[in-house]
């Protein structure tokens, strides 16, 4: 998968890069539209990240002029600005995706990897989930650890299925809130981690081989040992 | 025309602007029609007064040449009768509904002459009290008989007296029939002049309500439209363009509010977010060590600032009225139900006890901005009970609002913060926030024209969300 980052603050733009090469993309850094434009024209890319406040074009004009030129792959739009406004939402219906600064890498490769699932086929739904020895019954909304019935309220579930279908990749606090919750709000109490440490006793409640581990700094991620 | 246009809530000025205008309309139609009637009335009683005199010379004439025989007597009298039957309707039986004359004349040692309605003998008690001037007409009340007379009184050489009466009932008749039409027209007049200024006043004031309908809506919605100004160029057009600049100034000074706080966003942002990007970069690489923990705080450090400059910068765009919001209807109960849910265990980790009573209600709302107050209102009680308190936390529709309201029976503000709860960087003595989560939670409930309060309920702390509210839903919910 190639990318291409535009973002006028170089900063930002090395550590994407580190990250979105760790990750496994090839990425190309443009730091205004004339160039992003430019190398859009020369190479094939399956993504864009696209930061708003560029230098010499608003990041919104960028993405209709890439569009006009015939380039369909996804926009992960980046912005500075905290409420989004009106027109970068009319892109996220349109099926590009937008974050705020600052925000997680975790996020960031989490919608990335969102957007690009979109251009190819979906897969079939599964109607079980299991790691290790948990089992999640998605029609009857049940989990099992081994054997015993895993007694979990409706949110508690919601929760645990998002982690579990995110097996081995981090979440964070924010992914959770949007992604189970339905909210992109930003609580200055510790509701996330306590929802967490919850569902953590229940589903590793023999914590022989725990499932669920904190990630500090980071956030929260499903895994075997 | 004017139905189509919305009514105005409350009461209309047009009113009280068309009622003095109806008056004064009034008290000068009468006024004129008073004057006219006195003209009418003079001119019926000079005509009666004319033909009075004339017949009084022609009698006195006759009277004067005819000699004093046998048949004097029946010749005035004749002469009088004759005279009489000149007033229309002076003959008729009905008496004294219709014009009525009499003729006296006296002579000294002799039987007065009489021709008129009998009985003679209060015409005659009348005559002598009126005590007349010859030549005079004057008006003579008889006992018994509804109408004045007019007299006139022509003296003869000898001592003797010719009177000639008449009660011109028809002219009175007529005038009472035009006093009957004239008020008949006048408050006609009046109410159709009352209808017309009212409805001239209505229309007017229709476009000030359509110009502060328009306005009102511009402020809380959008400030991008304009209101017509119209082709005329009078007061209410030259208001409508008074508002249309101020909507351009203001506009121009919120746009350029936002590009302020989109640039110190941006320039503010950017370092934090290759900070954070660094620090996590660093944490991905899978290695171990103490350090990670101290990369770890940073990080959260790094966000709590972040969440510092997205409510300060909330803060400012919402003190110059510039703070987006996108409403849509919106279930109150619903979210903050959805809420309480996220906050529940975490309020059962702090052994607080929560206690919801929400009635289902609609309105329209930012979802994102409302999310956030309502989070911060929760955040708020856990971040300052002690442990083990009671929330009640409560939706419903009082008073045509929404209201939502967040009590419990902790220690409540410290003694002198409870009135200056909203104020920015306001915090108890112990708190570890910043003080602008509650400044916060005001603005966003003034941006959707509501109010926030702390009301004093007697121990805790209570505080009070109002919301405009949409519609009640019928089917009660809650826990």
């Amino acid at each position: 998968m190639r990318l291409l980052v535009v973002e006028d603050d170089l900063a930002i733009q090395e550590f994407l890069t580190r990250a979105l090469t760790e990750a496994g993309y090839r990425v190309d850094g443009a730091s205004n539209a004339k160039k992003a434009l430019e190398l859009a024209n020369e190479e094939v890319y399956d993504g864009f990240i696209i930061d708003l406040g560029l230098p010499d074009m608003d990041g919104l004009d960028l993405i209709g002029r890439c569009r006009a030129q015939g380039h369909a792959a996804p926009v992960l739009i980046l912005s500075a600005r905290r409420s989004v406004d009106e027109r970068v939402r009319g892109l996220e219906r349109g099926g590009d995706d937008y974050l705020t600064k600052p925000f997680a890498l975790a996020e960031l490769l989490a919608r990335l990897r969102n957007l690009l699932r979109r251009s190819v086929p979906p897969q079939s739904e599964a109607v079980r989930l299991r790691v290790a020895d948990l089992e999640l019954d998605l029609v009857r909304r049940e989990a099992r650890r081994g054997t015993e019935l895993l007694q979990l309220t409706t949110q508690e579930f919601a929760l645990l299925e998002y982690l579990v279908q995110n097996v081995g990749r981090v979440v964070t606090r924010t992914m959770i809130l949007d992604r189970v919750w339905r909210m992109r709000i930003d609580p200055a109490t510790n509701v996330v981690d306590v929802q967490i440490y919850r569902l953590r006793n229940k589903v590793d409640a023999d914590a022989r081989h725990p499932l669920i581990h904190t990630i500090r700094g980071v956030g929260y991620v499903l895994k075997e040992a | 025309m004017f139905l189509r246009k919305p009514k105005p809530k409350g009461s209309s000025a047009a009113w009280r602007i068309a009622i003095w205008p109806t008056v004064a309309f009034a008290l000068g139609s009468a006024v004129a029609f008073a004057i006219m009637y006195l003209l009418i009335a003079r001119d019926i009683r000079a005509r009666s007064d004319a033909w009075l005199s004339g017949e009084t010379e022609v009698l006195a004439d006759v009277s004067r040449n005819t000699p004093r025989d046998a048949l004097y007597d029946r010749l005035v009298e004749e002469v009088a009768e004759l005279a009489s039957r000149e007033v229309p309707e002076a003959s008729d039986s009905q008496g004294q509904h219709r014009n009525a004359v009499f003729f006296l004349q006296t002579e000294p040692r002799q039987e007065p002459i009489w021709v008129g309605p009998n009985p003679k003998e209060r015409f005659l008690q009348a005559i002598q009290r009126a005590q007349l001037v010859p030549g005079v007409p004057a008006e003579v009340q008889v006992p018994g008989w509804g109408r004045t007379f007019r007299v006139v009184y022509h003296a003869y050489s000898n001592g003797g007296g010719l009177y000639l009466g008449f009660a011109d009932v028809g002219g009175a008749q007529m005038l009472d029939r035009l006093t009957e039409r004239c008020l008949m027209v006048w408050g006609a007049t009046v109410a159709l002049g009352f209808v017309i200024t009212w409805l001239a006043a209505y229309r007017t004031l229709m476009r000030v309500e359509r110009i502060s309908v328009t306005v009102s809506r511009i402020g809380s919605q959008d400030l991008s439209s304009r209101l017509p100004e119209g082709p005329h160029f009078d007061e209410i057009s030259r208001l409508s363009r008074t508002f249309n600049r101020m909507l351009d100034r203001i506009q121009s000074s919120v746009h350029q509010m936002r590009i302020l706080t989109d640039s110190v966003a941006h320039d503010l942002k950017s370092p934090v977010t290759s900070i954070r990007g660094g620090l996590e970069v660093a944490l991905s690489d899978g290695s171990q060590g103490p350090w990670r923990e101290r990369v770890a705080e940073a990080i959260d450090g790094l966000d709590r600032l972040s969440q510092l400059l997205n409510t300060t910068l909330d803060l400012a765009e919402a003190d110059a009225g510039a703070l987006q919001i996108r409403k849509e209807p919106i279930s109150l109960s619903a979210l903050v139900q959805q809420m309480v849910e996220l906050y529940q265990p975490a309020m059962a980790e702090h052994k607080h006890e929560v206690l919801t009573d929400f009635q289902p209600i609609l309105i329209e709302a930012d979802v994102s901005l409302l999310n956030r107050t309502i989070a911060n209102l929760l955040d708020n009680e856990i971040a300052h009970l002690p442990p083990g308190c009671r929330i009640n936390i409560s939706v419903r529709a009082r008073n045509g609002e929404a209201e939502l309201l967040v009590e419990d029976n902790g220690p409540g503000f410290p003694p002198g913060l409870d009135s200056r709860a909203f104020e920015r960087f306001v915090k108890g003595q112990h708190s570890a926030g910043h003080g602008l989560g509650l400044a916060f939670v005001e603005a966003a409930v003034h941006a959707h024209g509501g109010k926030a309060q702390v009301v004093d309920r007697g121990g805790g702390a209570a505080i009070v969300l109002t919301l405009p509210l949409v519609e009640v839903l019928s089917e009660k919910v809650g826990r």
